[in-house]
Formats: structure tokens, C-alpha cells, sequence
């Protein structure tokens, strides 16, 4: 099978500073691949390459055939992402944000009601939709940016930190959006240093640290390899 | 084209909250509320005065003065006590703010010009503009009062030669040149009064330059602190849009609501000022100003909209770029300080002095500030310089796209995520 997005050797420097070390990995179609690490280890700025925000300093990002650094553009038509603790439009309503997305995706009305219809699902916000995202908790705020997120039904999903500060209950619902998503067809790669909910969610994992991917593949595979009971455990063997 | 409409109407609902228009309805309620105590004010002060006279005199000299000073529209009230400590403590303890002393023999001396001082004093119960008002009103009477009997007195001593002429025995007739157009006027009355017609133009484009780059720097570091920029910026749309969308926002909300600012600024200044056509119908000044071609035409004012324009474009652009230095809301409020100041160096020379006769460094230096140009846009159509106008208006629009071409370029590369001014510690996120 062909994989949706192949990463090979990229780099990215921040003057001096060297924030990815040639790091390869690749995701299937439907699949849920994770970056797991510490804090400044390198996965925020991963995605935010593959998301076409931040520009390779070297190495080769793939998705679908294109090239990133020649089409970001075919990138973003088919990508969709959601950055750490990220927000809403204060001033506009839920379901008017939702319709602001869409209408950068969508190739009639038909289809920007489509998306609103599915992302009204995901959401589950009922009628505070109707409401500014002002008034918003911060977990209404996460589910509605992941509806927008998910609505368009993305080629590939780019979560970065999607619990990220979210309360148990919240973070359940979140995660199993996502999970029921990436089986009907959506590739997902996310980041988390929850090591937890990635083996809860994740189909493939790599272990990045300072910049470097330390090893990848599935939490069972990395978990007998490392002869870890999780992926902590995985995590800390790997990095002695 | 829709994309960009879609985000022009996010942009515009983004900007006009709630507060903003609390915050208009207030400054226009605040404006006009000035405005109308401080005509109310003017006009009580323009109103028949009551002022105290103690007239230690009483000859018909002294009792002729008080009769002129009813004549100039003073009511005036005679100090029964001829004490002057207890006249002036009378005054206190009433609401005039005026006592004039007559001084004994002053009738006596005005038949042998060894005349006599009078004394005047003013009760300063406020410091407003118009509580001076008095003294000034006072002033013109003496003058007129002395006018009158150094005439009595030269008749009589000089009766074929009319006192005109022994007073100002040199007689001048002021002519104003403006280029090829001459009128007879005073100089410093038409400058006066062109001022008084272009007041507004620094005022209405320091106003908008000001607001709408506020607003596009404040939403530009919004959108970053908020990380909805890293949402956008991933959306099917050209960086290059999203820059114009927000650009094109801010500039119509600014306008919008510096021409609601004006609105309030007008009824203040008309509690000053009054209608300026007024003005110019009643000090005779109109005829003057057409014969020298000193009003603005139609086609001058579409010159200066243009010129107003495209210094709010630079505004803008510049804005643009100050707001990708943005690391939070906080921190756009302090980037907008090197803007102000490139807005305020035309806008106060502008007031006092001229950028004509500055040396020529400074003049460059004044030049290559695009705001200058509208500012010096009204002086220039007025005096004809129309190569000055036209150069100025070339070189904001080539000042603009440069800034549009960096600003675009930032927001094609990593540089508008990963580029600003820290006023706190160092963060990189990784």
C-alpha cells in the first residue's frame, strides 16, 4: 500500500539551533500514527512542517505524490490542522467559524451544509453552536476545533497535542472522535507526550528525543522489543 | 475570490464588537456634550457683562467713560462706597468678575493730557479660555474710549486738520500675492483663515493612520497568541489574501470610525469654532480667498481623499509587519509606538512650523516619511505645486508595495511564526 505522507531525512534549524536531525517515518491510509516525546523534543515543529507552516531547512516531505517544498498548496487543500491549545474566533459564533472553514474547502453550498452537518455531529455542542466561542469552556473549544478539523474529511489529519489540557471526560470524547474517524478512511498524525492515550489511539509509533527518532512501530511491537508493560516504560529503555 | 470575501467578512466581524461601538456611540456623546457646554459657555461670555465701577472722579469726563461702557453691552453696577480695599471686597462677594477705578481728578486731566491711570481689576474665579474673555472685552473699550478723546482733543487744538491724519499720517494698503493672483487682504487674516479651513486634514489622517493600524496589529498578534494564525495559515488560500483581507478590514473599520471620531470632533470644535463658511461670509474673507484661489476644489479634495488613502495603505502595510513582531496581544499595544511617532513628526511640524524652510536633511528625513505627504498635500494644491502633489502620491504608492512585498514575504515563510520581538524571556517551541 502506498503511505499517504512519507518524511525522509528532514531537518530544521532555528538559527544554531537544531531542532530535527534528519528524522524519516511514513503513514498509511487510515492510519494513526504518533510522535510521542518530551517536551522539546522536536514533534511540534515535525508537524508544523508537514502542515506547510514551518519550511524544511533539509530532507524530503511527500503526501499523496506532492512535493512540499514545490506544492504546498496541494498540501493544504487536503491536510487539515489543529495546533496545541489552540483557540476560536472570539466574536463569531460557533456554527458561524464552522461555516468560515468550510467555505475554504467546499465546492458548492450543497457541500459547505455537508460539512457543518458532520461537523455539527463531532461537535455534539447542540444549540450553544449558536453562541459566541467567546463563552466557550476550554474543552467546547477543543471539540469544536476538531470538528473543524475533521469536517472536510481530510486526506490527512494533523493533531498536534489534541488533549492537551483537556479534563478526563473531555479528552475521552476527543479521543474517541478521532479513533472513529481513522477507521472510516482519515489519516492521522498526532503528537503527544501522553503516553497513555497514544497507545490507547495510535496504530504506529515513533519515539522522538532531542530531535531524533529513537525507534517506531506498533505499541505491541515496541512494548515486547523493549520487554515494557507500556509505553512509558518503552520510552525511558529506549532512551538508556 | 469567494475565499477572499469569506475571509474579508470573518475579518470585518472580527473587528466590530460590541465594545468598539460602546466605545464610538460613547466618544461622539462625549464630543458633542464638550462641544455644546463650551458654546453654551462661550455664548454667556459673549453676553452682556456686568461689571463694577467705583468712580472716585464724578466729573462728567468720568460719568461720559461709564456711558460708553453701557454702550458696549456692560451692565454696570456703581460702587456705593467710595473705599477702594471695601469696593474691591464688594466686587468679591458678587458675580462680577470685573472692577474699573475711576481715580479722582481724572476728568481734571484729561484737559491737560496729564492723564490718570484707571485701574481694572479681574477676578480670576477659573482658568478657562473664556473666563479671560473679560479683560480682553474690557481692553477694546479703553482702546476705543482713548480713541474717542485723543479726537475731542485734537479737534480742538488742531481744528483744519482732520485727527486721522495726525494720527496715522502714513496711510497702507495690504495686497496678498499667490502665485500670479493678487487681492488686497491681510496676510496674516488669509493664512489665518486657510489654516482654519485645513485644520482638520492632520487631525482626520493622524485619527485613521492611528486606529487602523492599531486594529491590524492588534489582530495579526490576536490571531497569533490565540494560534488561530497557525489554523489559517493552513487553509486552502494565498498567504498573500489573507495579508490583503486583513489589511482591507482594518482600513474600512478605521475609516468608519475615524469619520464617526470627525463627527464628534466637529460638534466639539463647533462649540469653538462655528461654521467655517460662516466665518469666511462674515469676516468678508470669501471674495479674497476665490480671487487668490485659496479654496479647495472638488477636484482638490478628490487629490488629498487620494493622497489620504494610500497613506493609510502605508500605514497599513506597515502595520502588518509590526504585528508579525507581535509575541501576544500585550506586546502589540507597545509596537505601535514606532508608527505613532512616524505620524506625529509631520503631524506637529505641520502645526508649527513650516517643512518648506527646514534644513535639507530634515526635509529628506520629513520626505521620506510617507504620512508627510498629506500633510503637506492641502498647502501644495492651494499654492499650485502639483509636481509636489503627484510626487508624493508616487511615492507612497511605491512605499506601499514594497511594504505589501515584505509583508506578503514574511507570511510566506517561517518568519511570520518564528519572528519577533521578545520583551520577555526567550521561548522556543519545539
Amino acid at each position: 500500500m502506498n503511505a499517504v505522507l512519507e518524511v525522509d531525512g528532514l531537518k530544521k534549524f532555528y538559527g544554531n539551533l537544531e531542532a530535527l536531525k534528519g528524522i524519516s517515518f511514513q503513514v498509511q491510509p487510515g492510519e494513526i500514527f504518533a510522535l510521542i516525546g518530551p517536551n522539546g523534543a522536536g514533534k511540534t515543529t515535525a508537524l508544523r512542517i508537514v502542515a506547510t507552516l514551518l519550511s524544511p531547512s533539509d530532507g524530503k516531505v511527500s503526501f499523496l505524490g506532492f512535493d512540499l517544498k514545490k506544492q504546498p498548496e496541494k498540501f493544504r487543500e487536503k491536510i487539515s490542522y489543529l495546533p496545541e491549545e489552540a483557540g476560536a474566533y472570539k466574536n463569531l459564533k460557533g456554527i458561524e467559524y464552522l461555516k468560515f472553514m468550510a467555505n475554504f474547502y467546499a465546492n458548492s453550498d450543497k457541500e459547505v451544509e455537508e460539512f457543518i452537518s458532520r461537523a455539527k455531529s463531532i461537535a455534539d455542542l447542540g444549540n450553544r453552536l449558536n453562541e459566541k466561542a467567546g463563552t466557550y469552556s476550554k474543552g467546547m473549544v477543543r471539540k469544536l476545533l476538531l470538528a473543524r478539523a475533521l469536517m472536510t474529511k481530510p486526506d490527512l489529519a494533523i493533531l498536534d497535542e489534541p488533549t492537551s489540557g483537556l479534563d478526563v471526560i473531555n479528552a475521552l470524547e476527543v479521543r474517541e472522535i478521532i479513533k472513529r474517524f481513522a477507521e472510516e478512511g482519515i489519516s492521522v498524525l498526532l503528537s503527544s507526550h501522553n503516553m497513555l492515550e497514544i497507545e490507547f489511539l495510535s496504530d504506529r509509533v515513533a519515539l522522538i528525543d532531542k530531535g531524533r527518532i529513537l525507534d517506531a512501530g506498533t505499541p505491541e511491537e515496541l512494548k515486547r522489543k523493549y520487554q515494557a508493560k507500556n509505553l512509558e516504560e518503552v520510552f525511558r529503555r529506549a532512551l538508556q | 475570490m469567494k475565499k477572499f470575501l469569506n475571509l474579508l467578512v470573518k475579518e470585518i466581524k472580527e473587528l466590530i464588537t460590541l465594545q468598539l461601538l460602546i466605545s464610538l456611540l460613547f466618544t461622539i456623546f462625549l464630543f458633542y456634550f464638550i462641544g455644546q457646554m463650551a458654546k453654551s459657555e462661550i455664548k454667556k461670555a459673549m453676553r452682556t457683562q456686568k461689571i463694577a465701577v467705583l468712580n472716585l472722579d464724578d466729573s462728567p469726563f468720568s460719568r461720559e467713560l461709564i456711558g460708553n461702557l453701557r454702550t458696549a453691552n456692560f451692565r454696570v453696577e456703581i460702587a456705593k462706597d467710595k473705599d477702594k480695599e471695601k469696593a474691591i471686597e464688594w466686587t468679591k462677594g458678587t458675580d462680577m468678575n470685573l472692577l474699573l477705578v475711576i481715580p479722582e481728578g481724572f476728568g481734571q486731566s484729561l484737559e491737560t493730557l496729564d492723564l490718570k491711570e484707571i485701574e481694572s481689576y479681574t477676578f480670576l474665579r477659573s482658568f478657562s479660555i473664556v473666563g479671560s474673555k473679560n479683560t480682553a472685552i474690557l481692553n477694546a473699550v479703553i482702546s476705543a474710549i482713548n480713541n474717542y478723546l485723543s479726537n475731542d482733543f485734537l479737534k480742538k487744538k488742531i481744528p483744519d486738520i482732520s485727527p486721522e491724519q495726525v494720527k496715522k499720517p502714513i496711510k497702507s494698503k495690504d495686497f496678498v500675492i499667490v502665485k500670479n493672483r493678487m487681492a488686497e487682504g491681510s496676510a496674516e487674516k488669509i493664512a489665518g483663515f486657510v489654516s482654519s479651513q485645513s485644520i482638520f486634514v492632520p487631525v482626520i489622517l493622524m485619527m485613521i493612520i492611528i486606529y487602523s493600524s492599531q486594529m491590524v496589529i492588534s489582530a495579526i498578534a490576536m490571531e497569533k497568541q490565540n494560534k488561530t494564525l497557525e489554523t489559517l495559515l493552513t487553509v486552502p488560500i494565498s498567504r498573500t489574501s489573507i495579508v490583503a483581507a486583513k489589511m482591507f478590514a482594518s482600513g474600512l473599520v478605521g475609516l468608519i470610525s475615524a469619520v464617526i471620531y470627525m463627527l464628534g470632533f466637529r460638534y466639539y470644535m463647533g462649540g469653538f469654532m462655528g461654521d467655517v463658511s460662516a466665518a469666511a461670509a462674515s469676516s468678508g474673507m470669501g471674495s479674497v480667498i476665490q480671487k487668490l484661489g485659496l479654496a479647495l476644489t472638488a477636484n482638490s479634495y478628490v487629490i488629498l481623499g487620494v493622497s489620504l488613502f494610500f497613506a493609510i495603505l502605508c500605514a497599513l502595510a506597515l502595520a502588518t509587519i509590526l504585528g508579525v513582531l507581535a509575541e501576544d496581544y500585550r506586546s502589540a499595544q507597545s509596537l505601535i509606538m514606532p508608527l505613532i511617532f512616524l505620524v506625529m513628526i509631520p503631524y506637529l511640524l505641520s502645526f508649527f512650523s513650516d517643512i518648506n524652510t527646514i534644513s535639507l536633511p530634515a526635509k529628506i528625513l520629513v520626505w521620506a516619511i510617507p504620512f508627510s505627504h498629506p500633510f503637506l498635500t492641502t498647502q501644495n494644491l492651494l499654492l499650485e505645486n502639483y509636481q509636489a502633489v503627484i510626487g508624493g502620491i508616487l511615492y507612497m504608492i511605491v512605499f506601499f508595495i514594497i511594504m505589501i512585498i515584505i509583508a506578503a514575504r514574511i507570511f510566506s515563510t517561517d518568519k511570520v511564526l518564528t519572528m519577533k520581538l521578545k520583551f520577555r524571556r526567550k521561548r522556543l517551541v519545539l
